[in-house]
């Protein structure tokens, strides 16, 4: 079995963070993270005055939302060629990334409501970015959750020849674990745990980048190791 | 010799086909369990008109008993055709087994046709689940039921598949679809009594 | 001597992440945030701002936040049930299609709903009451995502040749399906029996949904015990070392 069509959709990875870094970049909501703290009357007057970057963002991210869906594709097809007993890990990382997936995307149409009608009631407003937020940091539970059953694959893997260097588990539950401080934001308004501070955004942000960096890595050495043996999952 | 010896173990041979249950055991767990769940819901119901005797006393006068009657002789016409089926299949005559299935079918296939006529004149009338609470029991248990015809009627096709192609037809498949199709029929008469003549 | 492990570690792990993930679940949305047992959808506006101002509707977020990836391993162990039946892959991607959908529409969007309300001071009683409708509805009114998931675990059980999981657990889990058609009149009703909060569609179905956990899972547990060795995924791989010590096995 060649490894050509995992090869390619794993190449649509770096163009795919490419775009989700320039969306990052030109996110008005980004940069600097919108406070918590404003009142609904500044969320709303934001919204109106930055509505075009928003807007252009949102469409952007709807429709790149998906993209790194191929690199964690041919992640579970490699965790399936792992020999543990079952498909179980395989596929309760599928379930995983589908579900962190839509709540990205949910966040993403929260956020290009508020700025569609500019004059909408200001509480709806505020109403609305709360619920993006509260989106945007959903993916941080289902992110851990998928780490740690790739770790358990490669920690469980009997192969004599393992699919995965045992420091790639190691750093997926880092990951997992530098990720936890996000799933706070809700709970505080300032500091750096609210959803604007050190912790649950800069920290997030720059932990899942350098993970997806490496996990391309990673997994690029993974399926050049696979030659013409076949994948298990079905 | 050995003839005679077979013979002494004929009886006991013959004993066997008296203890079987029909169809599978497992079927008959369904059954049950669904005639409890309905036995609940059935209960609820005697509980809130006991709550509400006249609301349901002039619900119920609304509903259309002419529609409810004729489907309970199409049901009834529909297991006796499937009762004739199932012992002609044990009697190893899938022909007219299928014959008779086939009469089944058309007129379990009579029962969802002829609730349209009863439901949608109702709906377009105004009467909807919301209506009140004798209208939601009603539609609700009446609309599970229909779920429960529609799935019988698929099992049947596929009994009168297998009677069709199969070069021996399996008796417990068509005994396990009997059963179900028999459950569907017993519920309906305890609806048919509970919503449209219980005064 | 080197104790061997077992080989079946990744079902048993995920197994045990079940009971754990519906314990802090059962946790968040009872004694934490009393969401559950359903409050009325015909509560007074005062009652319905009160509570969903209340701190510990937040705190319900965080947790399940950290936690509801364990959803889709839970959903994970169902399917790898599934895999080792002899009906077609289609059952399998069905059940998981379904899962993938039924987590966010019918767990994390609801829960939200109320945090929502409880993250800043100020907003109108028509909001909360939106959000309190939207919460409750979501959460007791979704349907769909789970009707396709029981139809195909239920239809893949009675299909299978292999006998994975008895035949009247199949059956049992039809009428998980019909819980789901039971509690759609949540949509219509506010008040009586059939509301949200009612004894047919709240009451009854979870009696009848909490008793299929229970016995799906107990069944899953004799499954995973009984799968013999020479059957499972890795049984072809020869462990020629122990991979702890390094020591011939």
């Amino acid at each position: 079995m060649n490894t050509k069509g995992q090869r390619i959709l794993l190449w649509t990875a770096p163009p795919a963070v490419a775009l989700l870094a320039l969306a990052y970049l030109l996110f008005p909501v980004f940069s600097p993270p919108l406070s918590p703290t404003l009142s609904a009357e500044e969320v709303a007057a934001f919204f109106r005055d930055n509505a075009t970057g928003v807007l252009g963002v949102a469409i952007l991210c709807n429709l790149i939302a998906g993209s790194l869906i191929p690199l964690f594709a041919v992640t579970a097809v490699q965790i399936s060629r792992v020999a543990t007993s079952s498909v179980v890990l395989t596929y309760a990382y599928i379930i995983c990334v589908g579900v962190g997936t839509t709540a990205f995307i949910l966040a993403d149409y929260c956020w290009g409501m508020a700025a569609f009608r500019p004059e909408r009631d200001p509480e709806l407003v505020s109403l609305l970015n709360d619920m993006a937020w509260f989106f945007f940091i959903a993916p941080v539970g289902t992110i851990i959750v998928q780490n740690l059953c790739f770790a358990l694959s490669v920690y469980l893997d009997e192969r004599p020849d393992p699919i995965f260097p045992r420091w790639a588990a190691h750093f997926n539950v880092v990951t997992a674990v530098l990720l936890v401080p996000s799933a706070f934001s809700i709970l505080v308004k300032t500091g750096p745990l609210a959803w604007d501070g050190a912790l649950s955004f800069t920290l997030r942000l720059v932990t899942f980048a350098a993970y997806i960096v490496v996990m391309f890595v990673v997994l690029r050495r993974a399926v050049n190791n696979q030659g013409s043996e076949r994948e298990v999952l079905v | 010799m050995t003839n005679v010896v077979e013979g002494i173990d004929e009886p006991r041979r013959g004993d066997a086909p008296r203890g079987h249950v029909p169809g599978d055991a497992s079927m008959w767990f369904f059954v049950i369990g669904d005639l409890l769940i309905f036995g609940i819901y059935f209960v609820g119901y005697i509980y809130y008109r006991g709550q509400n005797p006249d609301l349901f006393l002039h619900s119920q006068a609304r509903l259309n008993v002419d529609v409810g009657a004729i489907n309970t002789v199409v049901l009834l016409t529909s297991s006796l055709f499937v009762v004739l089926g199932t012992t002609a299949a044990r009697a190893g005559n899938p022909t007219e087994a299928l014959r008779r299935f086939g009469v089944a079918l058309a007129f379990g296939a009579a029962f969802p046709v002829l609730k349209m006529f009863e439901w949608i004149p109702e709906i377009t009338a105004g009467i909807t689940p919301g209506t009140n609470l004798f209208f939601m029991f009603y539609f609700v248990m009446t609309g599970l039921h229909l779920c429960h015809v529609l799935l019988g009627l698929v099992i049947l096709c596929f009994v009168i598949r297998n009677l069709k192609t199969a070069a021996t037809p399996k008796i417990s498949f068509v005994e396990t679809g009997a059963t179900y199709w028999h459950m569907v029929d017993v519920l309906w008469l305890v609806l048919f009594a509970a919503f449209y003549l219980m005064r | 001597m080197t104790r061997r492990r077992s080989r079946k570690l990744d079902q048993w792990i995920t197994f045990w992440s079940v009971p754990f993930f519906f314990t802090i679940f059962g946790l968040v949305f009872v004694p934490l945030s009393w969401m559950m047992p359903p409050r009325s959808p015909s509560a007074s506006t005062p009652d319905i701002v009160a509570f969903m101002q209340s701190h510990n509707l937040l705190v319900a977020c965080v947790l399940l936040t950290l936690a509801y990836g364990l959803a889709p391993v839970s959903n994970a162990v169902y399917l790898m049930q599934i895999k080792r039946m002899s009906v077609s892959p289609a059952f399998r991607y069905t059940l998981m299609m379904g899962a993938i959908t039924g987590a966010i529409v019918g767990m994390l969007f609801p829960m939200f709903c109320f945090g929502l309300g409880a993250f800043r001071p100020g907003y109108s009683p028509a909001v909360l009451s939106m959000l309190y409708d939207f919460g409750y509805l979501a959460f007791i009114g979704s349907l769909g995502c789970f009707c396709v998931m029981w139809m195909a675990f239920g239809l893949a059980i009675l299909l299978d040749k292999n006998n994975v999981l008895p035949k009247w657990l199949g059956y049992y889990t039809v009428w998980q399906y019909m819980s789901e058609l039971m509690a759609a009149p949540v949509w219509i009703n506010k008040s009586g029996p059939f509301a949200w909060n009612g004894l047919m569609t709240f009451w009854f179905a979870t009696a009848l949904y909490v008793s299929w956990q229970l016995v799906v899972y107990t069944c899953i547990y004799r499954s995973i015990k009984k799968q013999p060795e020479a059957e499972l995924d890795n049984a072809d791989i020869t462990r020629t070392r122990d991979s702890r010590t390094g020591a011939p096995a």
